[in-house]
């Protein structure tokens, strides 16, 4: 008892030394989470504030004699007249390893109810993305485990490719594939015992979201054991505007972490457009400017700052950023679309008719595109679809005309058959990421013609029986496949072999 | 309706500029500003003065050091106060005592927006924060 009683003596000795300078100001309007307070002459700009009451706001418009601090947290109990102090701090989130496997808010609070997160480290929520110097091109692989994307658009660590869709296309499915196909990477590399291994952990940023969707991601993800790997930030579409707004930037601190301590992350934002139409509501209440379709004239840097911020490091780790966009009505010329695809290197464009048709994933190869290109793909993946991109969008091409006429050449006809069979075979269900290896296995197995003699509407079951063949009975083969990460003379003979033994008793 | 807020504001920082001289608020200008603003009536002339009343009131406050305290102030101590607040802001600022019993000992100085605690309710609020 005496100790406590001498730590709190203590600890008002400490404070009691000498008097306490702050800076305040006080509340003239409350209003849609925003504040406007006369005073705080010293503020800086993206300081935390704080209200009576335990809330806390951040200075975003500092004017002659007012200040305009968007609040986070609990404002009813806010009035005109009361007072906020200044801080001094920037705002920062609990960072570390202590985050994977939770769920927390845009400030970094559980809200899991797991209990507190024991954090060591914070990082300010805004930083100064990486400079040229110390920035390292992409060239390591991020495997999706969609074999669409790994064969024709790939993505490597520290890339930032968007994906682009109407709403209800598979945008965020095909990124929690990703990230249930890195714990499923992390898994198998950590138990190889690989000293060179990096296992590439995840963060997950809800913008905007319902609730349940939230939850439903998490139940995915803890069915698929990739919770243990991943970090969710959730500000779903109840939180106020100041939360929808820093949650992208909050995910992007704990993501640097991983990056600046030699590790390798994957952010996804989900979505930015959300996000935009959170800060034009936060800019038009802050009675900032409003520009085009009422965004503030920052609206770009808005997201080329947070973007920016995911790099390969000389000497460190990386941060890959995969951000969502949803358009209306396939308009990708939209104003905050043009934007961040301006800002990415590249994108994956998913189309509402080839969903509706049953391609799912549903890509637009002829619109898709990453601009790191095959750099970022292993010489097995290149050896077995480096063409396939081409001959995708041919085929694309040839059958728009094929429609007007129905006397087509032998040439022709074969071209399209082989497109509608390579169709076929990208159909891939959710939440089912494919490991490298067997995609290079499959795709071997169409190069080499396996899939022809099959009747076009057999091609996804003959698909799947070769995924069962490969998994069940030459694990051995993948394996090697996935250590040697390229096809040389010995490993195509024993594909071929594989693949007619597979023949053979598909064909029984 | 916001622009009306918008252009009342700028008049009243316009008034405002007019009312210091030297540095400090003048009490003849201001006088001067109010007969006008009577005898004009411009328009929106009440969101007008309360524009400028916060002005000069924020204007007055970086001139006053306002003294709250729980205990007993003599003159002396408000006098070092004041020569201590001068020498750190550069200019005459006058003290004011104001007493405030929530504080429980100790005190509290406001000059403009800046606040020295020095009091007990002050550092168990600090107390409370950091436990």
């Amino acid at each position: 008892m005496s100790t406590v009683l001498e730590q709190i003596e203590q600890q008002i000795a400490k404070l009691s030394g000498k008097g306490v300078k702050k800076n305040t100001g006080n509340i003239r309007t409350v209003a849609d989470g925003v504040a406007k307070i006369d005073g705080l002459s010293d503020v800086m700009y993206n300081e935390m504030v704080q209200f009576p009451g335990g809330a806390i706001g951040i200075a975003l418009n500092l004017e002659e004699d007012e200040v305009g601090c968007v609040i986070l947290g609990d404002l009813s109990s806010l009035k005109e007249g009361d007072e906020v102090t200044t801080t001094g701090r920037l705002l920062s989130v609990p960072v570390g390893k202590e985050l994977l496997g939770r769920t927390v808010d845009a400030l970094g609070n559980p809200v899991d109810g797991k209990g507190p997160i024991d954090a060591k480290e914070f990082y300010p929520v805004e930083r100064i993305a990486p400079g040229v110097v110390v920035r390292k091109s992409v060239s390591q692989a991020l495997f999706t485990g969609i074999m669409a994307i790994d064969s024709m658009i790939p993505i490597g660590r520290g890339q930032r490719e968007l994906i682009i869709g109407d709403r209800g296309t598979g945008k965020t499915t095909i990124t929690i594939d990703t990230i249930i196909n890195q714990a499923r990477i992390n898994r198998v590399g950590l138990a190889s015992g690989d000293a060179k291994f990096r296992p590439v952990y995840s963060i997950y940023v809800a913008v905007g979201q319902k609730n349940s969707n939230i939850a439903r991601t998490v139940t995915a993800l803890e069915a698929a054991g990739a919770l243990e790997f991943t970090t969710i930030v959730a500000a779903p579409a109840a939180d106020n505007p100041a939360n929808l707004y820093l949650a992208p930037y909050s995910g992007a601190a704990m993501g640097e972490w991983f990056m600046e301590n030699g590790m390798d992350a994957l952010i996804v934002y989900d979505d930015l457009s959300k996000h935009a139409v959170a800060y034009r509501q936060i800019s038009l209440i802050l009675k900032r400017p409003s520009g085009r379709e009422a965004y503030p004239g920052d609206v770009f840097y808005l997201h080329s700052r947070l973007l920016e911020r995911a790099a390969r490091l000389e000497g460190k780790g990386s941060l890959t950023a995969l951000p969502i966009i949803e358009t209306l009505a396939g308009d990708v010329s939209a104003y905050i679309s043009t934007n961040v695809i301006s800002i990415t290197d590249g994108q994956i464009f998913l189309e509402t008719d080839l969903f509706n048709q049953g391609i799912r994933p549903a890509i637009s190869v002829g619109l898709s595109v990453s601009r790191v290109g095959s750099a970022a793909q292993i010489k097995a993946t290149k050896q077995v679809g480096g063409k396939l991109k081409g001959e995708l969008a041919q085929f694309r091409e040839l059958a728009a005309f094929a429609q007007f006429g129905s006397d087509l050449d032998a040439k022709t006809k074969a071209q399209l058959d082989r497109g509608n069979r390579i169709v076929e075979l990208f159909k891939q269900p959710a939440f089912s990421p494919l490991p490298i290896e067997l995609q290079v296995a499959v795709l071997f197995a169409m190069q080499k013609g396996f899939f022809e003699p099959i009747d076009i509407r057999k091609v996804v079951e003959a698909a799947v029986s070769l995924k069962s063949f490969f998994t069940t009975r030459k694990d051995a083969l993948l394996a090697e496949i996935r250590t040697k990460a390229a096809l040389d003379a010995e490993l195509e003979a024993k594909l071929q072999a594989a693949c007619e033994e597979w023949k053979s008793s598909f064909a029984a | 309706m916001a622009s009306h807020a918008k252009i009342a504001e700028l008049f009243a920082r316009q008034l405002f500029k007019l009312s210091v001289v030297g540095g400090a608020v003048s009490a003849e200008q201001v006088a001067g500003v109010l007969a006008y603003v009577e005898k004009h009536r411009p328009a929106n002339s009440v969101m007008v003065l309360k524009a400028y009343h916060r002005l000069v009131a924020a204007e007055l406050a970086k001139g006053e050091a306002v003294v709250e305290h729980a205990g007993a102030v003599d003159d002396a101590m408000l006098a070092a106060i004041a020569a201590l607040m001068s020498r750190q802001y550069g200019r005459p600022v006058v003290a004011t005592a104001k007493p405030r019993a929530a504080l429980l000992a100790g005190l509290r100085v406001r000059v403009g927006d800046d606040v020295y605690e020095s009091s007990i309710a002050g550092q168990l609020a600090a107390l409370a924060s950091a436990v």
